[in-house]
Order: C-alpha cells, then structure tokens, then sequence
C-alpha cells in the first residue's frame, strides 16, 4: 500500500462508526474524525463501554439459577449488558489501541464483498 | 444509551488500519474536513489519569474503582432514612454554593439508581430498576418514603437548575450547570411529585406504634418542607403575579425543628459514594465528596427562604429610584443571596420585556427622566399625543426620543441586573459598561442639541453673563456615570483590591469623584429650578396643568435634594479619611503591602487604578502628577490637614444622620405611609454601620491629634524641633468581615497607642 491508497482508504472511514479497543479492554464506540502516524484516533459522540464486573456477573448468574431452578430448566449461559456511558469527543492513542473495528450494516459488507475491495 | 442500528455488524480493520497510518508521514493527518485542530483540542484524552474518568491507575481493580457494594433493596431503620434525607439536603446544599452534582447529590447511590437510566415514566424510577424483580421487594419504607423524598428534590433542583441557566451567572464561580447527560426530571409534571409525597406523609401517619413518634414526626417535617419547599420554587416568576410566600415563610417555620431533630438520624455514608462520578459523562476524574455540615446547610437554606420571602418587596413598582435601592439593598445582604435568588431577582427585573412585569421599559427609562432630569417636559409628552403631522415638532420629537428609547433603555435596565452579579463581577461589569455609558453620554449629546431646537428651549443665563442650554439627556447620562465611578471605587474597597498605601490616593480620588458629581447635580438643579420659576407665572394665572407641573418639578427638587445629601456625606466621609490616612503616611505608621524593593510604584499603581477611567472623556483623568499633590496634601502642615480631618468628619456625621432621615424610599406626598419593609431595614443597618464607621474614624484621628501633640510637646522638651520623633502609635487596617470594619466601603484605620517604647511599626 503505498502513501496515497493509505490516506484513500482512511479518507474512506471518516465518518463511520469505529468500535476502538483499549488495553484496559473497555471499548470506545464514536464516529472517526481523525488520525495519524502514530495510529491515534479521535472518535466524536463516543460512548464508553465496560464489560460487566465480576459482582454484577455473580448476581446474574445467581438470579438465572434462580430462575432455572422455577422453570426446572438448567441455564447455560448468561446475557449481560454491557455498562456505557456517554464521553464525547475522545482522543485514544495510538499505543492503547488493541483492535480497531468498522460498523457495517450487512448491507455494506455484501456491497464491499462484491466490489472486491 | 446509544441507539443502535440493530444491523450494525463489526468487522476487523486492525491491521488494515495499522498498515494504512503507519504509511502516514509524522504530522500528516487523515481527518474530517470540517474537523479542527481546536476542535481536538478538546477531545479527551483516553488512559491520560488527568482527563479520562474512566481510568483506573495501576492497581485499581474494577471492583474496587467502580463498584458499590451497597444493597438498595436493604431495609432501612427510620432513623436511618431521616439521616438519609439530612444527608442529602446537604449536598443539595452543597450544589446551591456552587459545588457541582458530581460531587454532591450525584453521589447517592439512591439517586443514581432513581435517574439512570433516564426513567421514561415517573413510576419507572424506582429503587428496584435494572435488577431481575423476581423474590426482592423494596422495603415500604424506603420506596414510600425515601423514593418520593429523592424524586421531589431532583424535582426541587430541576426548578432551581432552569431559572439559573435562564439568567446570567458564572459557570463555575456562582454554580456548576452540568448535568453529566443526566436530566432532573424535567419531563414530569410536578403534580405527580407532590402526590408522592402526600403519600409519604399519609405513610408515615398510618404507622404509630411501629416508628417511633419522634423520629416519625421529624420524617414527616421533612416530607412536608420538601412540599413547601418544591412549591415554592415551582412558582419561580409567578411571584409576579400570584404575590405569595406562603411557601418559604412555612419552610422557616419547619427550619428549627428539622435542625433539633437531626440527631434522630442516623448516617449511612454507605449510600453515598463518589465511584459514581466515573460512570458520569464527565470531564474530569473523580474528585472527592464535598461534605457540608447540616448547620451550614440549613443557614444557607434559611438565607434562601427569607430571601424569597422579602424578594415580594421588590414588586411593587414605585419609581426607578425606589427600586434601584431596594435591588441594591436585598442583593447587597451578607452573605450575598444564593445564585438561585439572583437569578429569580433578574428575571423579575425584567420579564416579558416589562419591568417588574408591569411597566414598559420605555416607560421605566421615562420615568427616571422625569425623576432626574426632565420634570413635566415637552419631551417625554410628546410622544403620548399621537401627533401625525410629520412637520409638528412634537412628532419629531417623539421620534428623536424614540431612538433615545432604543438606545438606552437596554443600558439602563442593565444597570439594575448587573447587581444580580456576585460582587466581583458587579465591578468588572462596570467597569466595562462605563465605556458605553461613555459613549452614549455623546450620543446623547447629539440629540440634545437635536431636540433643544425642536423644543424651543430658553437659555439659560449664566451669573458670568453667558448663556447655556440644559443637555437634559447627555447629563443624565453623566449621572448615572460618575454614580458608576463611585461603585467601582467603592467595591474596590469592599473587594480589598487597593494596599494600604493606597488608601489616602483612592479616598482622595472618590471625594474628587464626589465633588464632581455635586457640580452635576447643582448644574441639573439650576435648570430644574429655572423651569420651576417659570412655572410659578403659569400657577399664577392658573393656567392649566400648571399646579400638575409644579408638583412634578417640587418632586424633582427633592430627589435632586436627596441626591445631594448622599453624595456630600459619601464625599465628607472619603475627605476625612483621605486625610487622616496622609497623616498616617506621613509619619510612616501606615502598613505597607509592597516591600522597598518592590517594582511597584506609586505611579505605577495608580495608572493600574486608573485603568477602568482611561477611555473614558468625561470626567477627565487627572494626570499622576495633580493626583500625588492632591493625595498627599502637599504643602499642608500636619495641623491644616488635621483640622481637615476632624472638620469633615463632622459634617459627614451630620450627612449621614441626614440620609437615614430621609429614608430609603421616596414617597409620593398623597401616598399613604407604606408598611415597613424588610429590606428597609437592611437599608437602614446599613447607613447605621457607616456611621458606626464615621465615629470609629472620628476616635482614629483624635487619637492620631494626641499622639502629634505629645510628639511636638517631646521635641520642644529636647529643644530639638527637627530631630526626628516617632508617633507612638499602632495602626492596623481592618479586613473586611472583620468586627473593627464597620462597614466593607469605608477603611477605618484602628489607631491605638503603641505599647512598646522603640521605633512604631511601620
């Protein structure tokens, strides 16, 4: 990829949602705005999102057992959401970021797909 | 929450990404093109401890950073829920001083559970939210009383949160607006609320026998102030028109008992925790709780009542003068009146473009006119006569002060709001608006000279056998300018923003102030009286309208009349401490702030001083060099300047004493004596404390003409009239708040004899 398709396809994800990995493993859900060398991402109207603690796990899973031993089913797994607030605007660098991923909706991945992109 | 398109599928761009920056050259940037760099500025910075609120340091777990382990559902004692609800007032408290929720109420855990999620319905708030409902059950208790005690204080904030950010104030400095993306309950209607805590109170009634009395005749107190007191704030503006403080007078009336009774309660600062701040949409990492005691909150609460209370004073509507003062007056108590009384007090002043409600603001504005500078004039009747006829000199002049209306009416009813500031920000505002009074002064001018031959306005003949016109509007202006000279000296007192070196300049520099104004008003005078001159052949011949005339012009007189005795007795008051603080200088018992070394300067202090003034054309600065003889006193012996002392001491007594006779307010003469009012009272103490200070001052220059005597009678006795003496004395300057500062404008020096034989303190 030489300088000019790297700066064309970044240019292509300004403005799409961006789903940015921390190391501390929350996750910044926002709209790319801007990066650079360095990998640093800002991302606009960011949410945070954090994986439910231990504790609130405990008590999900409590609760479920509960619920299996009245309905006589056994429950497997759990559904949790995940905690989120919203931050704004954020600047995440480059060197806490662990994975990076792009919101599609399907239609945009089959689209992609055919274009061979 | 995020809405979330239910299609969104995430895909990995890890390496793709990686590899496209990593081609990007150092400072090159892929970005939005109406993205900013100053915009970026502002992006949070993520891991960074200082900015990002999520952060944990090395260490932290998550559950020690952002869990609680504290059970909402767990039954609570009553005692505890009474400690609860004083718990929370204060912070509510808290947040009124200008702390922000995050540090305050944000910091329940009840409340948290209660706002967020945002509650779409007003029953969707509760205790149990966001827990499977299954085999738990809030405690009675708890979900009848302590949820609606919670749900109406957000509500009480919510009233308080919306007049403030209606108005002007400081963020930060007066309150903190932010909500952290949460919201107060705004979206339900506040019937609901008090239906809650009827409910509460019915509660609390049924269960005799199982709480016990005391502690349930303290819940209910504050259940019942709680309904009090959120009707109170829901009425807000309505004052205007409902005319009631019912509601705040019974939230006195519960103060006392809610303060006995908070020993009942018993803590649970376990429900409180400041972890919460992390989950807020903040900017800022968690900081600590702020912790006010419940007395100081109850004072600060009690303050906010009576306030709200005496605020009605202010309604009725009898003059611009009157009202000015009785602004003045309320917003100058100490400790000033809470954010979210200055607010209300400004969206009263003007509301719905109307003063008070009720008057026109160009009525307001003609009002003063009258008052001051235009008794019974040509120019503010004629555009009541609806004259047509483009060539009429009254439909010109209706126009002309039509643009004058425009132009001022605005200005001039800022300068009540700007008393709504807190006091810091009264003077700079001030001191920025002397600048356009500045200017519309001469724009003023202009019309006069506009209007003056449209009016056919005699001269005026001087006693030097020259002619003059009145320039009614511009000298208005200048007025209402040297009166704003004045405040901006006088909160620089209040403020402590001049050094004791200082003082003999700016009292010297406000009684030259003064003086000027005085030669205004007799100027203003001259003309008023001339009219009123030629009014009296009119009321002679009993011309009609005359006697109408007469007496709005006799009105005039006395205001004019009134004017004058303020200011000579504010200008005798600043000659004689001007001159007793020369004195103090003079033989070096004056503390200094600035060491010898320092690069201050007098010159340069005083071109500091000077700074609000210097654009200003009219009063002219006077040069550095006028302004050091005049504040020294050059060329008076000690017993010239002395006498000057002790001469216009009296008569500032004399002044003041005068003042307070006259009282705070002008009464019209048919008007019935008005009851008294609150806030008179405060007027009164007020002109009481100044003269507090005047005779302080008198005892400081007499003790000053002791130790000058005993000094001079010392060198005779040594036969050495050169040699140097010190005073024994010692001089210390009040600070303000301080019991010796008789009042925060006037800087009386405490002089006492010194004590110690060897050289005074300097």
């Amino acid at each position: 990829m030489d300088e000019n398709k790297a700066v064309q396809y970044l240019e292509s994800l300004i403005g799409r949602v961006l789903r940015v990995h921390a190391t501390d493993t929350r996750i910044f859900v926002g709209t790319f705005k801007c990066t650079d060398a360095a990998r640093n991402i800002i991302l606009a109207n960011t949410h945070e999102y954090r994986f439910p603690s231990p504790s609130a796990v405990r008590d999900a899973a409590t609760n479920a057992d509960e619920l299996a031993a009245e309905s006589a089913a056994t429950a497997q797994n759990i559904t949790l959401s995940m905690t989120s607030r919203f931050i704004g605007l954020v600047v995440v660098p480059g060197q806490h970021i662990t994975k990076i991923e792009l919101e599609e909706t399907p239609q945009q991945g089959r689209m992609r797909d055919t274009l061979g992109s | 929450m995020r809405a979330v398109t239910q299609s969104a599928v995430p895909r990995d761009i890890t390496d793709d990404f990686t590899t496209a920056a990593s081609k990007l050259r150092t400072g090159q940037l892929v970005k939005d093109e109406y993205f900013t760099l100053f915009e970026a500025v502002g992006a949070l910075e993520i891991m960074d401890s200082k900015m990002d609120s999520g952060y944990l340091g090395p260490g932290e777990t998550n559950a020690q950073a952002l869990e609680d382990d504290y059970d909402l559902m767990r039954e609570l004692a009553p005692e505890e829920v009474l400690g609860i609800m004083d718990e929370l007032l204060c912070h509510e408290m808290a947040w009124h001083m200008g702390h922000p929720l995050s540090q305050t109420l944000f910091t329940s855990l009840y409340l948290d559970r209660l706002l967020w999620p945002v509650p779409k319905t007003l029953e969707d708030a509760h205790f149990l939210r966001g827990q499977s409902q299954i085999n738990q059950e809030v405690p009675e208790i708890v979900h009848t009383v302590l949820r609606a005690y919670c749900l109406a204080l957000v509500k009480s904030c919510d009233f308080v949160h919306a007049r403030v950010t209606t108005e002007y104030y400081f963020e930060e400095e007066d309150f903190v607006t932010q909500l952290y993306n949460r919201t107060l309950l705004s979206q339900f209607d506040s019937k609901q609320f008090y239906d809650l805590l009827d409910r509460a109170v019915r509660w609390i009634d049924e269960q005799t026998g199982i709480v016990s009395e005391k502690v349930a005749k303290a819940i209910k107190a504050r259940l019942l102030f709680r309904r009090e007191f959120l009707w109170g704030l829901e009425q807000d503006i309505e004052v205007i028109e409902t005319r009631f403080a019912e509601q705040f007078r019974n939230c006195l009336s519960h103060l006392d008992f809610l303060s006995e009774s908070t020993v009942l309660g018993r803590e649970v600062p376990e429900s409180f925790s400041w972890k919460i701040q992390r989950k807020l949409a903040s900017t800022v990492p968690p900081r600590p709780m702020v912790k006010i005691s419940f007395e100081d909150a109850l004072a600060h609460l009690k303050r906010l009542c009576q306030d709200a209370v005496d605020l009605l004073e202010i309604l009725d509507y009898r003059g611009p003068y009157n009202l000015k003062v009785l602004i003045w007056t309320l917003l100058s108590r100490k400790p000033q009146p809470s954010v979210y009384i200055r607010s209300l007090v400004q969206s009263l002043i003007v509301s719905n473009r109307t003063i008070l409600g009720a008057v026109p603001a160009k009525q307001f504005l003609y009002d003063e006119l009258e008052q001051i500078v235009l008794p019974s004039s040509i120019l503010l009747q004629a555009s009541a006569d609806e004259i047509e006829v483009p060539s009429d000199p009254r439909f010109q002049i209706a126009q002309h002060m039509d643009v004058f209306t425009k132009r001022f009416s605005q200005p001039f009813v800022d300068t009540f709001r700007s008393a709504c500031l807190n006091r810091c920000r009264i003077r700079r505002t001030v001191c920025h608006t002397l600048v356009d009074w500045d200017n519309l002064q001469m724009e003023a001018e202009d019309l006069d000279e506009q209007l003056r031959a449209l009016s056919n306005e005699p001269p005026l003949k001087l006693a030097n056998g020259d002619t003059t016109y009145s320039y009614p509007l511009s000298s208005w202006a200048y007025h209402h300018k040297l009166s704003q000279f004045r405040l901006i000296l006088q909160l620089g007192f209040e403020l402590s923003i001049y050094s004791p070196e200082e003082l003999p300049g700016m009292y010297w520099y406000l009684s030259h102030i003064c003086s000027t104004h005085l030669g205004h008003i007799d100027r203003i005078r001259t003309f008023t009286v001339a009219t009123a001159k030629r009014n009296l052949t009119d009321l002679a011949a009993k011309k009609r309208g005359a006697f109408e005339r007469h007496t709005v012009l006799q009105r005039s007189i006395r205001l004019l009349e009134r004017l004058t005795t303020q200011i000579v007795a504010v200008d005798a008051f600043a000659i004689s401490l001007h001159a007793l603080y020369v004195l103090l200088a003079r033989h070096c018992i004056l503390p200094t702030t600035s060491s010898a070394q320092a690069y201050s300067s007098d010159r340069l202090r005083y071109e500091i001083r000077m700074k609000p003034f210097l654009q200003i054309a009219l009063p002219e600065l006077v040069p550095y060099d006028e302004y050091r003889r005049e504040a020294i006193l050059e060329g008076d012996s000690d017993d010239t300047v002395l006498e000057r002392a002790t001469k216009a001491i009296s008569e500032a007594r004399k002044a003041w004493e005068a003042t307070l006779a006259n009282g705070a307010f002008i009464h019209d003469s048919d008007e019935k004596h008005s009851p008294a009012l609150a806030i008179e009272d405060d007027w009164k103490r007020d002109i009481k404390d100044t003269m507090r200070a005047c005779i302080g001052a008198s005892i400081a220059i007499e003790t000053v003409k002791k130790a000058l005597r005993a000094q001079a009678e010392s060198r005779k006795r040594e036969g050495e009239p050169q040699s140097f003496q010190p005073v024994h004395l010692r001089v210390a300057i009040p600070e303000v708040g301080s019991k010796a500062r008789w009042h925060d404008w006037w800087v009386v020096p405490q002089v006492s004899p010194a004590t110690t034989t060897g050289v005074s303190k300097t």
